[in-house]
């Protein structure tokens, strides 16, 4: 029988968004899930998955475990597995994901789908469709042998469900070494109590246009009165005007919210791969040829610095 | 690979052959400058290697005008066929009995962009990985620094070596081949390998050796065309907000 382990993720000791939303997907379509989940002093989320429909959580909870690290979540996650006879892994195609899907897979001697943005289930026959060159095209895939199926889903394709914590029923994993050829030695985390990319509903990006770590002062607070994450291009995170956990794109985040705001952004291939997604695409930008327009569903051909204020005040009276 | 900067035509399920321009994929030139910046850094040497059909040597031709000191190229004419696993266990089979210290290859290809290769053969040959990094410092001959672009910040790891790293193009500006590098490259020593002589059977080829198939490509989805405001921003934005309510519930 088709059983999924859906790895959840943590951010803030809460599960994240990106989870929620394989859990509503696999419940959408009649499937068995169970959970796994991963971390430092974590055990308190299970309840959260079993209201999400995991009838068995299975718990790696550690010091160890506070940052993500290919060698011990391969490990749990193949223990985890070989207790729940699933018959399908899913991972969200986050960094950890990205990291773990393809390591997962390999330990199985399988191989996995990743970044995928539509799926069809008929029993553990799959058919998986994702983007490749840049979103110029998109592959129609299938697993080819028998045996387990790993694939790695893109954040914001299925809607999540809020649902009540219910008690679970959960298993304790036995905490593995790590690999004794890596350390982990910290995680430098940047301002975090912002939105993040991926589970916003609105985001506001800023490009090359706005100049300079001022340029994005200036645009920063429209994104805030909005309630939206604060994007940007990879030129202003390379130049450091904002960290790199800004970037939208093939390299920063894949996004797809309601509405993206791009002022500034020219509309290079790769950042239109990550974002053209997206449900409503509004962009300012002083060239009217820019490529930005090309996605643009309301195409704003002017100066940021002087369409910024007239946005946030339109919000402002919006907003009431 | 195709270079995914043009245009790419989907046709009949395929994608058009006719009009593609192939070249490295850009996050491999990015592991390549890494490369080279530390074998500039504490010595040693840079060797590519490739699997693929024979215009594959016109890359190996470019990195080694960027300063790579030699090449391999694995022939192989149906490389499309095979899927990542596939591709991984052919590494694998390539890389049997060859000193290295670090392989370095990027995030993912260009072209699939499912970022599974590396990984996959880290863990055939029993080697660590560290993905997806935008930095690196404190290199040795035992062991590198890495920073990995994590998903609640830059992670910090020691890893020693032997190991795999795959890179994020914020690493570096991959260096433009010199004239005096491409008429070098001439002479550098570029190995060909036939895949018999890997020992690597047909069942560990093309779709037989893979796991996962490609049916068909198909054209993403078009986004309809949008409406451009141009005048006076004080205009300009008013008109696309009211739009942006009354059509796309913004806010509502
Ligand atoms: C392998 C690879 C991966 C990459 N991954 C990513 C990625 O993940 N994300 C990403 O963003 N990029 C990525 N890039 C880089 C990408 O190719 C572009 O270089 C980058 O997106 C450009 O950023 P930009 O649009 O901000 O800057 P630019 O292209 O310089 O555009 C700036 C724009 O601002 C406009 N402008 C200037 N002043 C104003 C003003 N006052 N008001 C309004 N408009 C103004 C200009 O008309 C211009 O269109 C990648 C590149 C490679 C090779």
């Amino acid at each position: 029988m088709t059983k999924i382990l859906i790895v959840a993720e943590i951010k803030n000791g809460e599960i994240k968004k990106n989870t929620l939303e394989l859990f509503s997907f696999a419940k959408s379509q009649g499937l068995e899930s169970e959970a796994v989940l991963l971390g430092s002093d974590v055990s308190g989320q299970a309840d959260v998955l079993a209201g999400q429909g995991a009838s068995t959580v299975y718990i790696g909870d550690d010091a160890s475990l506070e940052i993500y690290n290919t060698e011990q979540y391969t490990s749990l996650v193949i223990d985890a597995l070989q207790q729940s006879q699933a018959t399908q892994v899913w991972l969200t195609s986050s960094e950890m994901g990205r990291d773990l899907t393809p390591r997962v897979a390999a330990r199985q001697g399988v191989g996995a789908l990743s970044d995928v943005t539509q799926l069809e289930i008929n029993v553990d026959e799959i058919t998986a469709f994702r983007p490749c060159m840049a979103t110029k095209a998109v592959q129609k895939c299938e697993f080819s042998k028998d045996g387990l199926r790993v694939i790695s889903i893109r954040s914001g394709i299925f809607s999540a469900e809020e649902t009540a914590p219910a008690p679970a029923n959960t298993v304790t994993l036995s905490i593995p070494e790590g690999h004794s050829q890596l350390k982990v030695r910290e995680v430098q985390v940047e301002e975090s109590d912002e939105v993040e990319l991926n589970e916003a509903s609105i985001i506001v990006s800023a490009g090359r246009g706005v100049g300079g770590v001022e340029g994005c002062e200036f645009v920063r607070p429209l994104a805030n009165e909005l309630g939206a994450a604060f994007g940007a291009s990879r030129a202003v995170c390379d130049a450091g005007w904002l960290p790199h956990k800004h970037q939208v794109g093939q390299t920063g985040t894949m996004v797809n919210p309601d509405f993206y705001f791009a002022l500034g952004i020219s509309g290079a291939i790769q950042h239109l791969a990550g974002m053209s997604g997206s449900k409503v695409i509004v962009a300012v930008n002083k060239d009217p040829d820019a490529p930005i327009f090309k996605v643009a569903d309301y195409g704003i051909v002017g100066d940021l610095f002087k369409a910024v204020p007239v946005l946030r005040e339109e919000v402002g009276k919006l907003k009431g | 690979m195709p270079d995914v900067a043009l245009n790419i035509k989907v046709k009949d399920g395929a994608i058009v052959e006719e009009g593609l321009s192939y070249v490295i994929s850009s996050w491999d030139e990015t592991a390549l400058e890494a490369a080279l910046q530390i074998t500039e850094d504490v010595g040693g040497e840079v060797t590519l290697l490739t699997i693929g059909p024979d215009k594959a040597a016109e890359s190996l031709r470019k990195g080694l005008a960027m300063g790579a000191h030699k090449a391999i190229h694995v022939k192989y004419d149906e490389a499309k066929e095979s899927d990542s696993f596939a591709f991984a266990k052919i590494l694998q089979k390539a890389l049997e009995g060859r000193n290295y210290d670090l392989i370095l290859t990027g995030k993912q290809a260009q072209d699939t962009d499912a970022g599974l290769t590396a990984p996959m053969l880290a863990e055939f040959i029993s080697l660590p990985q560290v993905t997806n990094i935008i930095r690196f410092s404190d290199v040795s001959e035992e062991s590198i620094t890495l920073y990995r672009k994590g998903d609640h910040g830059t992670e910090v790891i020691d890893m020693n070596l032997p190991g795999i790293v795959t890179v994020n193009d914020s690493l570096n500006e991959p260096r433009l081949a010199s004239m005096r590098g491409i008429m070098m490259a001439k002479k550098k020593p570029l190995e060909e390998i036939e895949l018999d002589s890997l020992d690597i059977p047909a069942e560990m080829r093309g779709k037989q050796g893979s796991m996962t198939n490609v049916l068909q490509f198909e054209k993403p989805e078009t986004r309809k065309e949008g409406q451009t405001f141009e005048g006076d921003e004080a205009d300009t934005v008013k008109q696309a907000m009211d739009l942006l309510v009354s059509e796309s519930k913004f806010l509502a």
